[in-house]
């Protein structure tokens, strides 16, 4: 600076920066990225000392929530929650948090395995060319959305196979199922929302719905609305499940059944209650016997008559979820739940089921594929029918069930993976061309459940790539006009941001969102400055459920594979979830039950325990019909004695420094069962459980309790 | 526990900055812990050191079991930090004043570049919430470009404990001061409120009666840990919103 600036005027200046560092910014379809700069050459919105606030969309899981990343010197520092996303309001999980750990993770993959992306675009297009259409095949994860648009529409126009979505969180949900059982309770497919936060009691039969399940965000939300009690009576939470959830430690009432036995369940309350009410059991419930049903369950009939009698007069959210679904008779589980919230005739009301609504550009309902979809897949690239297959956003040799056989599957096809991390699947791939990291990407992502209003959330990069990496949509394009003919006039786009301009077209000029544009360049500025557009309309779809009380609901006993003598019932890891295991802190975080860091257990009950001669931190061996593992004890106090429980997440044999070889990986015993709606039954199983060894002085599990006074243990007697 | 009607609070000891936490609707959900160490640069240990119970988290949730199956129990998820006491056992045990009273914010300080590691103040804190750097932990490149340009980052031998973001409280009242105003309650908040997503965390000034913490504060259901140890902290619980 030539001119003498008093210290006064200097102090004024800096002031004025202050004022404006909250203003998010959104950067232009001319300026694409944001460079990061030595800060004596800073652009004129980064003042030094001053941060830069960017709006995007998380992708830690298929969401779709709002973010608002800190950067500062081009660097991101901190990732918050829109306050202006309709979804998240301000707020993020923990794994949102940690994503910056994804971005300035040290086991990054850096560059293309071609050397140079000139030679890895040609890659592509050379199998776009070498290959009928019919041998090509992608399989994606759940976001982001704007790719999944891209590959669906390059699919269509050159007739390759549709693209495939797959994750294993939407399998722990069991997406096919809860919208098949929507499709047969109300006529409509599509994905049910539970209005939590305005009901007044809520029954939970295993859903895991603060956890990981579907918009956990939201769903929170709504949970702190079921407990408000300033304006209204505070609601009543009931669980049933068989081993305690995070979720189920809410419950004011935790009701361990049998696992399977949940539908069973359901009816059984109906038939008290419709009896109460009208003195004669309503067709719906008439199959079955409350009496026999708690015998079944495993709990006492009292209990069924007292749930009953709370529901008789009030009304009743009743929500099916997480390995109730993950039965050989979930589908019936998920519709007898959902054929119990008619009694509160509650659909389409505040505190009741609705569908979830469309986002802004989206034309049907989708969901992504069920396991038994990838069971074709994976038949099809035995057989050779594909013989090329892209792997984007997805892990399948981690998420899948060992037993499907994907990873000897691909030895019969040229495998391309756009991993950002080098994951199992990535190092199988013969062609590794690495996309950019979430924070570094474009794109945007339809919001499928959690919120009223059709939302449309935007992606933006908040720092410069930091790596020789690109993004895949750009990988496609290049590729595709490189193979020329139908590919090149199936993907006639400059580049990525173009394509997604041309995706929002039909937004620019609607009036009924959160704001207008009258052109392009104006829409796509605002779209990255506020996060995204959404429709200021509630769209939720209304069920019609008229019928529902009327059709008897079938009951099938659930089987279970394998003769060991315990049920199993795996969970996602609410903290590290499907792709969590290789950020450093979300393995630090203690899990919301246990309180295990870094490390795989399994939850017995303690008395079983005593009984089999097993304590804290042994080490045993779980044998399913399909395989085994191997992991620590864990004496869990709230799981029924003839249950085992395992959390997903961890057991990677690639993936990074803070994710190899620890743990184990539930889906390694998984059987290839699945329920009538095509989702596995992850928990139709019995395992057997022997010991290997017995626990070692601070050899155990790292827990953030201290065993004193949790069993007594410590404070002498039972040390061994 | 004596809830805090029971004890005589002069105007002083109420404090500037204070807290409140409903444990009916905090779900454990670990979003406030995985927010502050973002917001902090908090290490991550990692499985030996965290077993050995050495972990850095500045916050954590406490849960306990009560009964036996089938009537097993899990009590109200307690999120525990530093309480910012009025009257820290902490402070007066240190030989080199490096864990002091702020008389501005009427916090407790932790002042790294004074810290010699005799970790007095850990053993004399009640709450257990003081983390002590048992050595220096690593941040592979390029993990340090996350590094919070607003906080220090700690090295071996040195207390670290939660500061109520103090880094944010500055902020914002020299944005405040500049713009010549005084901060608005919810004008900013530390990193563990923001990030709740059950809104289970309150933060603001409990000394001015009209805002959302003083009313929270005020209404006589909370209580306050430990309060019969003389300790006055700042951050009272709701078990029952």
């Amino acid at each position: 600076m030539s001119e003498q600036v008093s210290r006064r005027d200097f102090l004024k200046l800096a002031g004025l920066g202050a004022a404006t560092t909250a203003i998010l910014t959104g950067c232009g379809p001319a300026s694409r990225y944001v460079k990061r700069e030595p800060y004596q050459q800073m652009p004129e919105y980064n003042l030094v000392g001053q941060s830069t606030y960017y709006a995007t969309t998380c992708r830690e899981c298929a969401a779709g929530c709002g973010l608002v990343v800190r950067t500062y010197q081009g660097r991101a520092i901190k990732t918050e929650g829109n306050a202006h996303h309709p979804l998240n309001l301000g707020k993020t999980c923990a794994r949102g948090q940690a994503t910056l750990h994804g971005l300035y993770n040290p086991d990054r993959v850096q560059g293309p395995s071609t050397g140079s992306w000139d030679a890895g675009i040609q890659a592509v297009a050379d199998a776009f060319k070498k290959y009928k259409p019919s041998e090509i095949a992608f399989l994606m994860g759940m976001t982001p959305d704007h790719l999944y648009d891209l590959v669906s529409d390059l699919a269509q126009s050159t007739g390759m196979n549709a693209p495939l979505r797959y994750g294993a969180l939407g399998m722990f949900e069991s997406r096919a199922t809860l919208s098949k059982a929507a499709e047969n309770v109300f006529g409509q497919a599509g994905l049910p929302w539970f209005d939590v936060g305005k009901a007044q009691i809520v029954f939970s039969f295993g859903a895991n719905f603060l956890e990981t399940w579907l918009s956990p965000l939201a769903y929170t939300r709504g949970f702190a609305g079921l407990r408000e009690k300033e304006t209204k009576l505070r609601g009543t939470f009931v669980q049933f499940e068989s081993r305690m959830s995070a979720t189920g430690a809410k419950a004011d009432k935790w009701i361990p059944i049998r696992p399977g036995t949940e539908g069973l369940v359901a009816l059984a309350i109906g038939r008290l209650v419709s009896e109460i009410r009208s003195g004669a059991a309503l067709p719906a419930f008439a199959n079955v016997d409350p009496a026999q049903v708690a015998d079944e369950a495993g709990i006492k009939l009292a209990t069924l008559e007292e749930l009953a009698s709370m529901f008789v007069n009030s009304n009743v959210l009743a929500i099916p979820g997480g390995a109730a679904l993950g039965q050989t008779n979930g589908l019936e589980i998920a519709e007898a739940v959902l054929t119990l919230n008619a009694l509160s005739n509650n659909f389409g009301k505040p505190g009741g089921v609705y569908l979830s609504a469309l986002a802004p550009n989206q034309e049907g309902t989708s969901r992504p594929a069920s396991p038994i979809e990838m069971y074709d897949l994976v038949e099809k690239m035995k057989s050779g029918a594909i013989k090329a297959l892209f792997v984007h956003g997805v892990n399948p040799i981690f998420e899948l069930p060992k037993t499907l056989g994907f990873e000897a599957a691909l030895a019969n096809v040229e495998l391309y993976s756009f991993a950002t991390f080098p994951d199992e699947t990535a190092a199988k791939a013969k062609y590794l061309l690495p996309d950019h990291h979430s924070l570094e990407s474009w794109g945007y992502q339809r919001v499928a459940t959690g919120v009223a209003l059709p939302v449309l959330s935007g992606s933006q990069p908040v720092v410069s790539p930091y790596y020789d990496t690109r993004a895949t949509a750009d990988v496609l394009i290049a590729a595709a006009q490189a193979a020329g003919g139908k590919f090149a006039s199936a993907l006639p786009y400059k580049d990525e941001v173009d394509f997604i301009q041309n995706k929002v077209a039909s937004l620019v000029g609607d009036a009924s969102g959160s704001f207008s544009a009258s052109d392009t360049a104006t829409f796509m500025a605002r779209f990255q400055q506020y996060g995204g557009w959404f429709r200021n309309v509630e769209s939720l779809i209304v069920p019609d459920a008229s019928k529902a009380l009327y059709n008897p609901v079938k009951t099938t006993k659930p089987s279970f594979a394998g003769n060991g003598e315990f049920f199993f019932v795996p969970f996602v890891s609410p903290t590290l979830a499907e792709a969590g295991a290789n950020k450093p802190w979300l393995q630090e975080l203690p899990d919301p039950t246990t309180t295990v860091m870094w490390n795989t257990w399994v939850e017995i009950n303690p008395d079983m325990a005593k009984e089999l001669g097993l304590a804290n931190d042994d080490r045993v061996r779980i044998t399913s019909e399909a395989g085994s593992v191997e992991a620590f004890v864990y004496l869990y106090p709230a799981i029924r004695p003839d249950t085992v429980a395992m959390p997903f997440g961890q057991g990677h044999t690639a993936y990074g420094r803070y994710a190899e070889n620890r743990g184990a990986n539930p889906a390694d015993l998984f059987g290839a069962y699945y329920n009538d709606a095509g989702d596995l039954a992850f928990a139709g199983m019995k395992v057997k459980i022997e010991k290997i060894s017995h626990a070692v002085k601070n050899g155990g599990l790292s827990r953030m309790e201290s065993l004193m006074g949790v069993y007594g243990e410590g404070l002498g007697g039972e040390e061994h | 526990m004596i809830r805090p009607d029971e004890v005589k609070m002069s105007v002083e000891e109420t404090g500037k900055w204070g807290m409140t936490i409903n444990q009916d609707v905090c779900t454990g959900c670990q979003a406030c812990v995985a927010a502050c160490a973002m917001e902090n640069n908090i290490s991550f240990v990692g499985e030996e050191d965290s077993g050995y119970g050495r972990s850095m988290h500045w916050i954590r949730i406490e849960r306990f079991w009560e009964g036996e199956y089938p009537d097993v129990r899990m009590t109200p998820q307690q999120p525990m930090m530093c309480q910012q006491c009025g009257h820290a056992t902490c402070e007066p045990v240190c030989p080199a004043f490096a864990t002091v009273h702020s008389q501005a914010e009427q916090l407790n300080l932790q002042v790294y570049n004074r810290c010699v590691g005799t970790r007095y103040c850990a053993n004399n804190c009640p709450y257990q919430v003081r983390a002590f750097n048992w050595r220096d932990y690593q941040r592979p490149e390029p993990l340090s470009n996350q590094l919070n340009p607003d906080v220090t980052v700690r090295r071996m031998g040195v207390m670290e404990k939660c500061t109520f973001c103090i880094q944010r409280i500055h902020r914002a009242q020299d944005t405040a001061k500049s713009e010549g105003r005084e901060v608005m309650d919810g004008e900013f908040t530390t990193a563990c409120a923001q990030a709740c997503p059950a809104d289970a965390i309150v933060f603001g000034r409990v000394d001015k009666p009209e805002t959302l913490v003083a009313q929270i504060t005020n209404n006589g259901r909370g209580t306050k840990h430990l309060a019969e140890l003389g300790t006055l902290p700042h951050v009272t619980y709701f078990k029952e919103g």
